[in-house]
């Protein structure tokens, strides 16, 4: 059996409450940058910093509903496009601090995006912007996400809406002179 | 590896030295390629060319200067699964005195998987602060960005995430 990617928090159901007061931004995850993730020099490999927000999507997708089990009815969210900047070097046993923010959202679209802070410090280490769409994974094509997701992303979007949209938002790469 | 001499492709041709097979650890409960992987392939078929440019590993250890990711934009295309074979054509889209932005189509069996974008800055590692191209190593970073000059550019290049084109 080979090692397969996971996330710390596979196999635990998601658990949505309609009562909860919603976070803005969510802080549904933090973790320590463990020695597999460092390059020969120490650092923070730049794929990991993918992990690291992968595990922080998995985090809000359980918060929001998306389990082993909702998968299992054939739907999943599925990344479409990631934009990572990089502010500062990882290093090792460094506590991580992830944040998420809802930009947008349509019937089978999210916009979403994370910070990557230091623990204690709370400097900016890494942002990712990222799209997501919800799909229908037998019939391999988009589909409109269900009623109560819908209205969970409309619950989450009312907070974050008073949130400033971060200045690196929808803008694109290039050498600026 | 040594050090090898500008521009190994043909000019007016991406630069195609990466080609590897899927490994099973790349992949995630579904078995497909995880998202994170898909950065995996990138940025080594980015290394094949920062080698190329002698901006590699063994500059960052002979030089005490290195290439930061400053950027990185990844555009998922199809899945992938294990025991396909990744490869890639990378274009110089353009270049500064310090800065390097290359562009990738990553493809798995031939069909285009995603493509991904990479904005890098060299980087005095002793002084750690951004720093000039030696000019022996711009002098390749010019011959490559002439032979990429006429290469088409993709039609989201220069797009922020979620525009189409």
């Amino acid at each position: 059996m080979n090692e397969r990617i996971t996330t710390p928090y596979e196999g635990r159901p998601a658990v949505w409450d309609e009562t909860a007061e919603i976070e803005a931004p969510l802080r549904l995850h933090r973790s320590t940058a463990p020695p597999e993730w460092m390059d020969y020099n120490d650092h923070m490999s730049e794929s990991c910093f993918l992990l690291a927000f992968g595990d922080n999507a998995d985090a809000f997708f359980r918060f929001l509903g998306v389990d082993e089990a909702y998968r299992a009815g054939g739907h999943s969210l599925y990344t479409s496009e990631t934009h990572l900047h990089h502010r500062h070097e990882v290093a090792l046993g460094d506590p991580l601090e992830m944040s998420l923010q809802l930009l947008d959202h349509d019937r089978r679209r999210l916009h979403i995006f994370h910070e990557m802070r230091k623990g204690g410090s709370g400097v900016l280490l890494a942002s990712a912007e990222q799209l997501l769409v919800h799909v229908d994974t037998r019939a391999g094509r988009s589909a409109d996400l269900p009623t109560h997701l819908l209205e969970r992303l409309d619950a989450i979007a009312a907070t974050h809406a008073a949130l400033p949209t971060p200045d690196v938002v929808g803008r694109p790469m290039g050498i600026r002179h | 590896m040594g050090e090898r001499e500008p521009a190994t492709d043909l000019p007016g041709t991406p630069f195609t030295a990466y080609r590897e097979l899927v490994r099973p650890e790349w992949l995630d409960y579904n078995d497909h390629l995880n998202d994170a992987s898909y950065a995996i392939a990138l940025t080594t078929a980015h290394e094949l060319v920062l080698e190329s440019l002698g901006l590699s590993a063994e500059y960052r250890a002979s030089h005490g200067a290195s290439m930061f990711t400053v950027e990185m934009h990844l555009r998922y295309v199809a899945e992938v699964a294990g025991g396909q074979t990744l490869t890639a054509a990378t274009t110089l889209v353009e270049a500064d005195h310090k800065r390097l932005r290359l562009h990738s189509e990553l493809y798995a069996d031939g069909v285009l998987a995603a493509t991904g974008e990479c904005l890098y800055v060299h980087v005095d590692t002793v002084g750690g602060r951004t720093a000039p191209f030696p000019a022996d190593r711009q002098a390749r970073v010019d011959a490559m960005r002439a032979a990429h000059a006429g290469l088409p550019r993709p039609a989201h290049l220069g797009l922020g995430a979620g525009a189409r084109p």
